[in-house]
């Protein structure tokens, strides 16, 4: 399978705020995470997270993410327009 | 003409650091958003009040201020949309000075959209892009099927699977390729984005976004030329990703800069609809990070984006000017375009009433003084979303092929018609 960096933003609800994910997603998955910028406010955490690795480990991970209740957006964040 | 070229970079707005004028479109460092950037020096000495104004009636009248490097070559007749004074309306909402800016006949598709696309794909043909693609849920993949139809490009819709039938349509007709995607919008958003990366095609809001973005500027700079080089003291703009809100504000300041018109105060105002209004939600909190909305729920499709890419930017910028932003329900969206029809004549779309209905809660809250100029952005024609004011326009009332029927139906209407009324007495 080919390697291929992948860009995206992580938006956690405030329940998720305090849990080390990006710790996790290097411990759980065969994956190189390198943090670009972050906000983080009572109510929502921003991540803007480059990964590396396999194209199926990438979307195992961000399966994973999304599962813990994170939402996952390309770096483009809305590519779909009215 | 100056030798230097007017366009001179793309910069990222986070860092500000300098990229080549490629079909790039995020920072590499902090995955900041770029933007077009320009030699103002240069543009000050090619450009004035008379160069434009002996100029065709398009958005490219201002060329100098958007990002190509040559002369147009895709939609080069859009713009010049009229300015509406609207004294009837401005009556209904208790102001002085109204207008509307009615982008609902823009050419060729009646929205807006066709300003950004028409600069996006004639970047896109300097850049050598053979095919041009967007993914979208109206508006913008009406205009880039048919810019790209009459510029002679191939082009791909992208297009969620369960759209309604409607709104194809007004696609294929142009010969564009559309293609349904199954799943949740957050799987499509990611699958285009990787498409985008992987095909080397121009896709208008994703690698040329900094080009398409910039197109937006043309409403702005015509609203002041069309005020006789004013800026108008107030401007409601409805918010979907924020970005036409921050680029308006960009056209008013770049006129300054390059001397068109002198400094003058300016407030912007964003409108969203309350099933979906992260940005104005994030702006009466008084906070710029913008919450997600996952769902978004309202008629205001063209506004539905629960995670704005400018979000932050136009928050930002309306706190800059002392704007404000209001949301309204779909109710007072349906409000909002029977009231901009009956008064004015103008039909919009579902975004068209948002504006209106927020702009009236402005006035109405003082946020808006009665007695300052206002513009009001309506961005799209309101043929392209009949099904949300279906059922509430009333029905046309019935009669047999009977004169008699027909005046016994309006017997009443013509006696009031009639009746004198106190200001026409007055008159």
């Amino acid at each position: 399978m080919a390697e291929q960096a992948t860009r995206l933003w992580l938006m956690y609800p405030s329940r998720l705020i305090t849990r080390p994910v990006i710790y996790e997603i290097g411990k759980n998955f065969n994956i190189v995470t390198n943090v670009r910028q972050v906000s983080v406010t009572d109510e929502i955490g921003l991540v803007s997270l480059e990964l590396d690795g396999e194209r199926e480990e990438i979307k195992r991970a961000i399966a994973w993410l999304e599962e813990l209740g994170i939402k996952v957006e390309p770096v483009e964040i809305q590519t779909i327009e009215g | 003409m100056s030798d230097r070229p007017f366009f001179s970079n793309l910069k990222c707005r986070e860092c500000g650091r300098l990229y080549p004028k490629e079909a790039i479109h995020i920072c590499e460092f902090d995955f900041g958003p770029l933007e077009a950037a320009y030699d103002y020096d240069a543009i000050k000495g090619s450009i004035s009040r008379e160069a434009i104004a002996s100029r065709p009636q398009s958005m490219w009248r201002y060329r100098e201020l958007l990002p190509i490097d040559g002369a147009p070559t895709v939609g080069v007749q859009v713009g010049f949309t009229p300015l509406v004074k609207a004294d009837r309306l401005a009556k209904r909402l208790g102001v002085k000075e109204l207008y509307v800016k009615n982008d609902t006949v823009n050419y060729p598709t009646l929205s807006f959209k066709d300003r950004v696309v028409s600069v996006a794909l004639s970047r896109a043909r300097e850049l050598g892009f053979k095919v041009v693609a967007c993914a979208s849920t109206g508006n913008l993949a009406n205009s880039v099927a048919a810019n790209a139809a009459s510029a002679g490009l191939t082009s791909y819709v992208l297009i969620p699977s369960d759209l309604e039938r409607s709104k194809v349509v007004n696609s294929l007709v142009y010969g564009t390729n559309v293609v349904g995607i199954e799943g949740p919008y957050d799987q499509v958003n990611r699958l285009c984005s990787e498409i985008a990366g992987k095909y080397g095609w121009g896709f208008v809001n994703v690698n040329l976004r900094p080009y398409y973005a910039e197109g937006s500027k043309s409403m702005g700079f015509e609203i002041v030329e069309q005020l006789g080089w004013k800026v108008p003291r107030h401007t409601v703009i409805p918010m979907a990703s924020g970005s036409l809100l921050t680029k308006i504000y960009k056209a008013y300041t770049e006129f300054a800069k390059v001397g068109i018109i002198d400094e003058q105060p300016f407030s912007v105002h964003g409108a969203q609809a309350t099933g979906c209004s992260p940005i104005s939600t994030a702006m009466k909190k008084g906070i710029e990070v913008v919450k997600p909305v996952p769902k978004p729920e309202t008629i205001v499709k063209s506004l539905a984006i629960g995670t704005p890419a400018d979000g932050y930017y136009a928050i930002r910028t309306m706190k800059d000017t002392h704007g404000s932003a209001e949301d309204c329900t779909d109710e007072e969206v349906v409000e909002g375009i029977k009231l901009l029809a009956e008064t004015e004549g103008i039909f919009a779309e579902t975004a068209g009433g948002t504006t209106v209905a927020c702009a009236k809660k402005l006035i109405e809250s003082g946020r808006i003084p009665a007695d300052e100029s206002i513009v009001l952005c309506i961005t799209g024609h309101g043929l392209k979303t009949q099904e949300a004011i279906h059922e509430k326009c009333g029905a046309p009332r019935v009669i047999k092929p009977s004169l008699r029927e027909f005046e016994a139906l309006v017997a009443d209407e013509l006696a009031a018609l009639e009746t004198p009324q106190p200001s026409t007495l007055n008159s």
